[in-house]
């Protein structure tokens, strides 16, 4: 019997512990499976030399695909035919980015938890409850209808699963190893669901809670006061003065009714610059060369692996260089010989919230058009990774889904969304934007541009275009509703009628210029029109300080070359600190400040308003602005139970420099009465001793590139995976958008001509492996402000480009 | 011959088995072959720290270390060695629990039963 006992406590032992080092606990993976050096990350460990010739049989091609790697491993694939170019794109860019795939894909249905279990599962709800998989959904219904688009999305899909299928489990990606779990079959839906995350990163942005509660708190006169429909300084995207040639639909009438609002128990949210973008094209008049140049630096929250993969896609009828989103098949921002075009976000207003009366609390119907509708009902099963399935019930009504009747604790995200209100968003719509790509692609003239762009919903982007035809174009495009002036800006009514989207602007309607007369087109996000555009776009865009900076540069550009244009993207003066720094500097009582105080005086006194690494003046601007502009407006405009938002930068500058005595700048919360120079000295000494506080003496420490600590961090956050910090210039609202995680996701550069040149390059590389040396290899050169050359190459033979690998992939 | 057995089963094995065949088969080896506790518990602590080892470097030299030291640094280690370590004698200690346990189980099960 003791024997027995002890035989099987010797069979136990082993296979419990073999089982508790194979098995995740918290956070950590699964001890022995990560660490083990035949499956585990020691197998992700890439060597630095790259075999030269390799070859792949693949059952999915139709006929050989030729895959050369350059010396930065950007594949340049030529295919014979349409399939298997995008079979191969999709095969390719699994190869280097299916983690990162996958995560952004899973993030974007609200499927994180089922991976990573129950700590994200706000996170997921929330997802769900906006509409995303719906969105998707929808979304396919509209690529799937258009044969081309079909074939493209399936080859794309198919060239991925081949991927997946040839992997053992010592190959896989290194965060699968790490967060514990196994790569799933890609679908089209994840293509869309993809799309639709890039609209949801680039056009979920709403203020309508916030502007009701501030309607409701301060009334119309001080709403329209301190937020105006138009800015005090604007240079719109379509220069001013340039003529409508349509005659426009009639715009719907303003209902008379205003709407009532809720509130919730939220903290106001600080408006922050957002996600924004440049980009610029010169006529042929103002380059050395003759020929158009074309800039595009995009910006968003950096990561690795990097958000963008460059690629050269060739087959008959295609030959094109630029970057790709991976999940998405085609370029999205590039080039070819004839044309280069690229994006900025359009800050149009095509998200509403509608306020919903519902007969009971089983919200099975509401009140629309004076009778009652029937809701319908989706229910989201969020599966949980140790733990069992949830079902979410969401409430659609005509409008879209009731995002929250409850708010959810400690989701930020969530922060704006009113509660009980029903949610109208593009991204709900069928569309096609895979189409837009397609055809640029492929464009070899300024028509081909235009009619590109009528298939392209959302996110609205301002597309830039030039050719070597020497034709400049931008078009601040998407599918814009056809609203009443200001319909949004606050809580509509969900139950009147005369409050839905109206109709669509014609796409033909949509703001654009064509060669216009200054011989340069630009956008940063700034308004799309002067207010003479007989439509309503929205009534507030991004701030028109990097649109002023860039287009105060072409003005006076002369024979630009791609180098002139380079030093232009890394281009750091503030215009904030033109319009408000001297006027700032006078202001301040230098009796009244102590030693520290009185040396950072006279340094931002002489700053030459450039955000450059070193700039201590900049550093101390910086948190002195946002101290002043916190002063201003948070007694006014934060109040716990009512979330609201602050004024715009540009009517807080219009304040301080036109309107000194304004009661606004009086803190209400305190007996006496505060003046502007009160503010202005408050600020100034709070921000020389926070930063003395957190850098010491006035010194090295107190350079901006410390202060602002500019890195790339890893896409899920894993610690070791990130990039260090960087020490370098740049600032939110200058050219070179450099903020702390977030800035230029992909500088490019293209000079058209005979033979196109492209210069490019993103902080990070072409592998998503954390373990290759290509994952990080072209940070630097970023953070530099320099640029790589881009390959166009003619052919597989192509003896200009120097090759690391040449892969041939035929048909199994 | 414990240690050499161990060495090249466990080496062939785990190209093909997941990483847990070592446990069966320092069991085994030791369950058949182990003459005395010691040897079950040595030979195979040994046999799969240089497996182990030579394995992860043979990955990680090439690399110049560089994943090794992002994992160190997502363990918050300061030098990559100690994945290297943790690692190995982690494994080593694994194989050398099954090889004792499976010298023990031959014990248990071969005890005559004449004896009392």
């Amino acid at each position: 019997m003791r024997n027995k006992l002890k035989a099987v406590i010797c069979v136990i032992i082993p296979v419990l512990l073999a089982f508790g080092l194979n098995t995740k606990f918290g956070p950590l993976p699964p001890l022995l499976k990560f660490l083990n050096p035949f499956t585990g990350f020691w197998q992700n460990a890439e060597k630095m030399s790259v075999t030269q010739q390799s070859t792949l049989k693949l059952k999915g091609t139709e006929e050989t695909v030729d895959v050369i790697f350059d010396d930065r491993m950007i594949p340049h694939i030529f295919a014979k035919n349409d399939h298997d170019v995008y079979y191969a794109q999709g095969y390719i860019t699994a190869m280097n980015r299916l983690w990162q795939m996958e995560f952004q894909t899973r993030f974007a249905a609200g499927r994180l938890s089922e991976v990573v279990g129950a700590k994200v599962i706000e996170v997921d709800r929330y997802q769900r409850r906006m509409g995303m998989v719906y969105g998707a959904e929808n979304s396919l219904k509209g690529m799937m209808e258009d044969p081309v688009s079909k074939a493209m999305i399936m080859a794309y899909t198919d060239g991925i699963n081949a991927y997946i299928h040839s992997l053992s489990s010592s190959q896989l990606p290194l965060e699968y190893k790490i967060l514990d779990f196994v790569p799933e079959d890609w679908t089209p839906l994840k293509c869309a669901l993809l799309l639709k995350q890039m609209s949801a990163v680039l056009a979920m942005g709403s203020d309508e809670f916030y502007m009701s509660n501030i309607l409701k708190k301060y009334g119309p006169g001080v709403t329209a006061d301190l937020f105006p429909d138009y800015p005090f300084r604007e240079d719109p995207i379509i220069p001013v003065g340039t003529k409508w040639n349509f005659k426009s639909l009639p715009v719907p009438q303003t209902p008379q009714s205003y709407t009532e609002m809720t509130t919730g128990k939220i903290k106001t949210k600080e408006l922050e610059d957002g996600i924004g973008s440049n980009n610029w094209a010169l006529s042929g008049a103002k380059t050395a060369s003759g020929y158009p140049i074309l800039a595009n630096d995009p910006h968003l929250n950096l990561t690795l692996p990097s958000i963008w993969y460059q690629i050269q896609l060739n087959a008959p009828g295609l030959n094109a260089y630029g970057v790709s989103l991976p999940g998405a098949p085609g370029i999205t921002i590039g080039f070819n010989k004839d044309i280069a075009w690229g994006v900025t976000n359009v800050a149009a207003d095509v998200l509403d919230f509608y306020q919903i009366r519902f007969k009971d609390e089983t919200h099975k119907q509401y009140f629309y058009n004076k009778t009652w509708k029937n809701t319908k009902i989706r229910l989201e099963a969020i599966k949980i990774r140790g733990a069992r399935t949830e079902i979410d019930t969401v409430f659609y009504t005509h409008h879209g889904p009731v995002v929250y009747f409850h708010k959810p604790e400690n989701l930020k995200m969530a922060d704006n969304v009113p509660l009980g209100n029903a949610l109208r968003w593009i991204a709900h719509d069928k569309s096609n934007e895979l189409m837009t790509f397609y055809q640029l692609n492929r464009g070899k003239n300024y028509d081909d541009y235009r009619k590109a762009l009528t298939y392209y919903t959302a996110p609205a982007q301002n597309f830039i275009f030039a050719s070597s035809a020497n034709d400049i174009a931008i078009t601040a495009n998407g599918k814009f509703p056809l609203k009443w002036k200001d319909q949004g800006k606050f809580i509509l009514d969900g139950s009147d009628p005369k409050n839905d989207w109206q109709g669509w602007i014609p796409a033909d309607q949509n703001p654009t210029v064509k060669n216009p007369e200054r011989n340069f087109v630009s956008s940063a996000n700034q308004s799309s029109t002067d207010p003479t555009y007989p439509y309503y776009i929205n009534w507030e865009f991004g701030s028109y300080e990097r649109g002023k900076r860039i287009n105060d540069r072409l003005k006076v550009m002369q024979k630009a070359t791609a180098d002139s244009i380079r030093l232009m993207q890394s281009d750091s003066y503030s215009i904030l600190a033109q319009n408000l720094l001297a006027t700032l500097v006078s202001r301040v009582d230098p009796a009244k400040l102590n030693a520290t105080q009185k040396e950072a005086l006279e340094i931002t006194g002489k700053w030459n308003k450039f955000f450059s690494a070193k700039s201590v003046g900049a550093s101390i601007f910086d948190l002195w602005t946002k101290r002043l502009f916190f002063d201003i407006w948070d007694d006014d405009f934060t109040i716990a139970s009512v979330p609201m938002r602050y004024p715009s930068k540009d009517r807080t500058t219009e304040l301080i420099l036109k309107d000194p005595d304004s009661k606004w700048f009086d803190n209400v919360n305190t007996p006496q009465k505060e003046t502007l120079n009160d503010l202005v000295n408050e600020a100034f000494k709070y921000a020389c001793d926070s930063l003395e506080r957190k850098n010491g003496p006035i010194g090295k420490n107190w350079r901006w590139a410390n202060v602002k600590q500019t890195h790339v961090p890893h896409l899920a956050n894993i610690p070791g995976m990130g990039s260090k910090t960087l020490m370098i210039g740049g600032a939110k609202s200058t050219i070179n958008a450099l903020g702390e995680t977030n800035g230029p996701s992909w500088r490019m550069i293209v000079e058209l001509g005979k033979k196109p040149k492209g210069h490019g390059v993103y902080p990070g590389g072409q592998s998503g492996n954390p373990g290759s040396f290509f994952y990080d290899n072209m940070l630097d050169t970023w953070a530099e402000g320099k640029l790589y050359d881009l390959y166009l190459m003619q052919s597989a033979d192509d003896t200009s480009v120097k090759v690391l690998q040449h892969l041939k992939i035929s048909k199994k | 011959m414990v240690f050499l057995v161990i060495l090249i089963a466990s080496f062939l094995l785990q190209l093909i088995l997941p990483w847990w065949v070592i446990v069966i088969i320092s069991f085994a080896t030791c369950g058949l072959i182990g003459k005395t506790a010691k040897v079950s518990i040595w030979q195979p602590f040994f046999a799969i720290v240089l497996l182990w080892t030579g394995m992860a470097l043979y990955k990680s030299l090439p690399n110049h270390n560089l994943l090794v030291s992002r994992v160190a640094e997502m363990f918050t280690l300061h030098t990559w060695w100690l994945i290297l370590l943790i690692s190995a004698v982690l494994g080593g200690f694994v194989a050398a629990i099954s090889g004792y346990c499976g010298y023990h189980f031959r014990k248990a099960v071969l005890v005559k039963p004449s004896n009392p």
